[in-house]
């Protein structure tokens, strides 16, 4: 309860900002949200990160916010007017299921126009996977959280800084001692 | 004598998807290693790739369900589940942040720990790196966990001395270390005049696979290579 009442100003400006169709204002948003809930490690904070972002990616995009798009986009801001209604009235569990309906209204939106093998919503849940990754959590937490797959999850982080940023305990010399006793053992 | 290793998901992916896995070969065939993982590994890597046809990891999975056939990578099904869940507790209950317990890692991950543990196994590869600073510098992962959330982490110590009772003896190999004793040990011969050139092919590969290894120390052993 106390986890989806620190949402509440948060949702109600995504909502806002996607139907203004502001990109910065829902960048801005996805990083506060982000800062303000990794601790917790809910869900419901984890779809309101990974959407936040999904949001802004769309609206990024003109070629999703022409008039062949408008019924899709319009069932999105329906999904998200009842997320938006659950956290205020404190009922996680219907907010869980209608991220999941907001997933598949994401995902009609993309079929009219196909670009890439994976799709928004998996983009933003493995910028979130990795995140979190190199925040702390471990690979398979994070692989828990997102249910994405692991290799996906080592591929993106594979391609930050995530590993050069945290200064290893011990040096390569150190660890190449360790590696070759396991031969002479 | 054979000598075992423990290998997590992380390296087996890594190796299998930058067309490395020969080097379990190598080592098998030249040092007779064997390459040990629990069945939650094979299921992870192999099995629900295959059955859920998850096209993108489809020829990683094939690769190593053809090292588990060729006996080079072993399933060892040991009955480590409630050290496991004991170990994954102590790990989820070591550091709070905000008075609330941080979930740090899952069973797959404290299942690996538990198996060294119950078959004696004192070498685990592991690419991971959340578990791989659990089992060799708790303290450092605490202070990253500060410095990313800028917020105090408390230690529970009953659980630091639990935990650390159990795992601190381990010794942890990456898939990066794996390549670059393959390269002492002429794994990369064929390239002739390129061997030192592949070998750092090989590594960055194996950062870009996920393998947790910084520029920096890629770049310090490839100093020290002729």
């Amino acid at each position: 309860m106390d986890i989806l009442r620190h949402l509440i100003p948060y949702i109600s400006k995504i909502v806002s900002a996607f139907k203004k169709r502001d990109q910065r204002a829902l960048r801005k948003l996805n990083d506060e949200v982000m800062k303000a809930t990794a601790v917790d490690c809910e869900q419901v904070c984890f779809d309101v990160v990974v959407y936040s972002y999904v949001l802004s990616k769309i609206v990024s995009k003109p070629r999703l916010l022409g008039p062949e798009f408008r019924s899709a986009l319009i069932s999105i801001e329906h999904v998200l007017d009842r997320i938006e209604d659950a956290i205020e009235s404190g009922n996680k569990e219907e907010a869980l299921g209608l991220f999941f309906e907001l997933q598949k209204a994401i995902g009609r939106l993309e079929e009219r126009d196909p670009r890439f093998v994976i799709g928004l919503v998996t983009k933003g849940k493995l910028k979130m996977a990795a995140t979190l990754y190199a925040q702390g959590i471990s690979l398979g937490v994070a692989a828990d959280i997102t249910g994405l797959e692991k290799q996906e999850i080592l591929d993106y982080a594979g391609e930050t800084m995530m590993f050069d940023r945290l200064k290893d305990e011990k040096s390569i010399a150190e660890r190449m001692k360790i590696a070759r006793k396991l031969l002479s053992d | 004598m054979t000598k075992d290793i423990l290998c997590d998901s992380g390296v087996l992916i890594s190796l299998t998807a930058g067309c490395l896995d020969n080097v379990l070969h190598f080592f098998a065939e030249k040092n007779n290693m064997r390459f040990v993982i629990p069945p939650s590994v094979e299921y992870e890597t192999v099995t629900r790739p295959m059955s859920s046809n998850l096209r993108k990891h489809l020829f990683s999975a094939i690769r190593i369900k053809d090292a588990i056939h060729d006996g080079i990578v072993v399933v060892v099904d040991a009955k480590v589940e409630d050290e496991a869940n004991r170990m994954m507790n102590s790990a989820n209950n070591l550091f709070y942040i905000k008075g609330k317990p941080f979930r740090l890692i899952q069973f797959g991950e404290s299942e690996m720990l538990a198996l060294a543990l119950e078959l004696g196994i004192e070498n685990i590869l592991i690419d991971e790196r959340t578990t791989r600073m659990l089992i060799e510098a708790p303290f450092k992962l605490k202070e990253h966990l500060e410095e990313e959330f800028q917020i105090n982490v408390m230690v529970n110590k009953n659980s630091f001395r639990d935990l650390t009772s159990k795992i601190s003896q381990l010794k942890v190999i990456r898939s990066s270390e794996l390549i670059m004793l393959a390269y002492e040990q002429g794994y990369f011969k064929n390239f002739e005049n390129m061997q030192k050139d592949a070998l750092a092919a090989a590594l960055f590969k194996m950062k870009y696979s996920g393998c947790s290894i910084s520029y920096d120390e890629i770049n310090s052993y490839l100093s020290t290579v002729r």
